[in-house]
């Protein structure tokens, strides 16, 4: 088959967007589990796609191909473009714009066999060699057009008329463009925004993360399942790069803003715990049964949520384990008090004196606060936890520090 | 489903195409014009060609088209369904419209399906009437070129007053917060919206000197990692939001080069120690020594 820009499935692309903008050292090479020309494909691609945003480095083993994107100074995502490249047949799009124009007025109520006159009469009469269609083609795509909300159908006597959607829908492009870059699925306003003549962008961002973009239709239809309280069944691809398939009760989505990652927190029946898998892994979502028990779940996740620092809800131990550690601050460094104020989260913070402060959280996995803790490094003046493995690794962290810096006790002054 | 030729940018250059041949002819100069414009960089010769061919029976040999009226593509029961879910987001109210939704429409997605769990607790207060108002001022501004007279309270709650020529609002989905990027300016470059005071259309002249450009300031940072600990993953997705160029090095080495506002550097650098000893920084020397402070006077805390 000759390439095209366009694609029909975005599960390829996905997996080599995702390398090329999150990891980008690959070469041709590296990409061993496709075949070659899948790489040329994809890259080729992407070079149309997404123009100025892809790099090159040239190194002793082969060309790199990476995705680069100061998020900051970049007011679109880019990455959304991927989205927008679905491969269609000419079919497809020369009915969609004659099947819009002949129900053009929202009172045009038409049945199949007129639609299908008018297409041949009114429209592809017109050109040299028509193409006409046969009916159940015709029927097939108004059908679609209805489930996608562009067309409703009425039923006169035997006959099912189809007409257009009427909607006055005012689209703002202010709010389209804020919302399409920091809501859930934020594709479908850039989607509107596309409808929109030229406009000023108003807005930037900034700790912009837009992976997330290349996980729209999993977050999709996680979504949907959670309207519909479904028990679904996921295939998600482990560490290992192993598929696993398990059925699963969605129960709600949390985002980070701080690591560019999100998950979904399921129900696992056969384990009986909500556990969090990481959108970027899974590859599908499929409905299965509805999950009676739907609400009694989410309502669980809810009562655990004070003791979840990020999405882990089991730690080594059966138990919750405790975190608690001061800092210590300089009278002009109020700063660093507002700083754990705004950034506790779950936990508790106390203010010890005009200089010391102290934070508590009783969380499941204290192992997940490590990373936080650390952004005190300088300030830190005692630490507990109740699960000593952490405490442990947590103090030998900072030794290998010491050492990858070459600190030592001399060094104190 | 969100990946349907619909919403093509193939669909949206065809529209514009059609736009303009049901009010007159359009010629193939021109329709390469609109793909280039509306489309992808390799788009224009398969858009060309399925015109020219006739592929597509929506345009004919002539430029005409059989199309009566111009393309009005409904909005589709996905697209209502999002802004039904953004309109109940407490910062649509800082943005003056009302979608006008059918009533029947559910929303895609509610508070009670996500959570963003690592927001910090002292965002923008988008209840707030006067930040509200504060927020249109300065968005009409931006669009008209209009310089703002603006009260804030700086960091020693003292109040001060300043002329600006506000040019975008960026946002921090991590502070929740906005800030007004403005130039004119040497001490107001950049304003929380929180801290306002006061905000007025600027009566009088007001010249811009000089367009300063925000993210001129860009300094590079190198940092080598080994892949313990899934510190590969972590590492490379936490900074993925930068300008960056990745090299490996090893079998599991590998060196991340980032570039980064210089008045960011403190953030920076809390965010680099955050991964402890995953990540070493290997350049600048400037920057090495500062986490060789910090780490200094956490030595002398005496763990």
């Amino acid at each position: 088959m000759s390439y095209s820009e366009l694609i029909k499935n975005f599960d390829i692309i996905r997996d080599y967007m995702r390398n090329f903008y999150i990891y980008g050292w690959g070469s041709r090479e590296t990409y061993d589990k496709k075949s070659a020309r899948t790489y040329d494909d994809a890259k080729r691609r992407l070079e149309s796609w997404l123009g100025e945003y892809i790099h090159y480095r040239q190194s002793v083993d082969g060309k790199r191909v990476f995705i680069s994107v100061d998020t900051r100074s970049t007011v679109h995502n880019p990455l959304y473009y991927a989205w927008k490249a679905k491969s269609f047949t000419d079919g497809d799009i020369t009915l969609f714009f004659i099947v819009l124009d002949i129900l053009h007025e929202p009172s045009d109520f038409l049945p199949l066999s007129e639609i299908i006159e008018r297409i041949d009469t009114d429209y592809l009469s017109h050109f040299e060699r028509p193409k006409f269609f046969d009916r159940s083609t015709v029927r097939k795509k108004l059908n679609e057009y209805v489930s996608l909300g562009l067309l409703k159908t009425e039923k006169r006597g035997k006959t099912l008329y189809y007409g257009r959607t009427q909607n006055d829908i005012f689209t703002d492009t202010d709010a389209l463009h804020f919302f399409s870059e920091t809501a859930p699925c934020g594709v479908i306003g850039s989607f509107l925004l596309d409808r929109q003549e030229a406009y000023k962008d108003i807005f930037s961002f900034k700790h912009h993360y837009i992976n997330a973009a290349l996980d729209s239709e999993i977050l999709y239809l996680l979504l949907e399942a959670m309207k519909s309280k479904q028990e679904t069944e996921i295939i998600r691809l482990t560490r290992k790069g192993e598929k696993h398939t398990l059925r699963i009760v969605p129960l709600r989505i949390f985002i980070s803003v701080q690591s560019g990652r999100q998950y979904l927190m399921a129900y696992r029946r056969n384990t009986r715990r909500i556990i969090s898998f990481r959108l970027d892994y899974i590859l599908s979502v499929k409905p299965y049964r509805k999950a009676a028990d739907f609400d009694i779940l989410r309502e669980k996740l809810k009562g655990m949520q004070p003791y979840i620092w990020g999405v882990s809800t089991q730690g080594t131990g059966k138990r919750r384990e405790t975190v608690e550690f001061t800092v210590y601050f300089d009278n002009n460094e109020q700063y660093i008090y507002d700083r754990l104020k705004r950034e506790k989260r779950c936990g508790v913070i106390e203010r010890i004196d005009k200089n010391n402060a102290r934070f508590y959280a009783e969380v499941y996995d204290a192992n997940e606060l490590l990373t936080w803790m650390r952004t005190f490094i300088c300030r830190i003046t005692s630490v507990h936890f109740s699960n000593k493995e952490i405490e442990t690794q947590f103090k030998a962290d900072l030794e290998a520090m010491y050492r990858m810096y070459g600190v030592s006790d001399s060094d104190i002054s | 489903m969100i990946f349907h030729e619909i919403y093509s940018v193939y669909y949206i250059t065809v529209s514009k195409i059609l736009n303009e041949a049901v009010k007159n002819t359009v010629n193939i100069q021109r329709i390469r014009e609109i793909a280039i414009k509306y489309a992808f960089a390799e788009s224009t010769i398969p858009v060309e060609t399925a015109v020219k061919k006739q592929a597509w029976q929506l345009i004919l040999n002539d430029g005409n088209t059989p199309l009566h009226n111009k393309p009005d593509i409904p909005i589709s029961t996905l697209q209502m369904r999002w802004l039904k879910s953004i309109s109940l987001d407490s910062r649509m109210k800082l943005f003056d419209c009302d979608f006008n939704l059918p009533e029947d429409i559910e929303p895609l997605f509610t508070q009670e399906d996500y959570y963003v769990f690592d927001s910090y607790h002292d965002g923008d207060d988008y209840e707030n009437e006067d930040y509200i108002r504060r927020f249109q001022m300065i968005l009409k501004a931006i669009k008209k070129r209009q310089a703002l007279d603006i009260t804030i309270k700086n960091k020693n709650d003292n109040e001060v007053l300043c002329t600006v020529m506000p040019d975008r609002l960026e946002y921090s989905e991590k502070d929740d917060k906005f800030r007004l990027l403005t130039s004119g300016s040497p001490t107001a470059s950049v304003i929380n919206l929180g801290r306002i005071i006061s905000c007025n259309v600027h009566n009088g002249d007001f010249y811009v000197k000089k367009d300063r450009k925000h993210f001129d300031r860009l300094r590079t940072l190198t940092l080598e990692l080994t892949d313990e600990r899934n510190a590969l993953e972590r590492v490379m997705l936490h900074f993925s939001h930068f300008e960056k160029t990745a090299e490996k090095l090893g079998d599991k080495h590998y060196r991340l080069t980032i570039c980064y506002d210089r008045s960011d550097e403190t953030e920076m650098l809390i965010r680099v120690l955050s991964f402890g000893p995953m990540v070493h920084v290997t350049a600048p020397e400037r920057f090495i020594a500062m986490i060789r402070n910090r780490l200094k006077r956490q030595k002398s805390c005496e763990l």
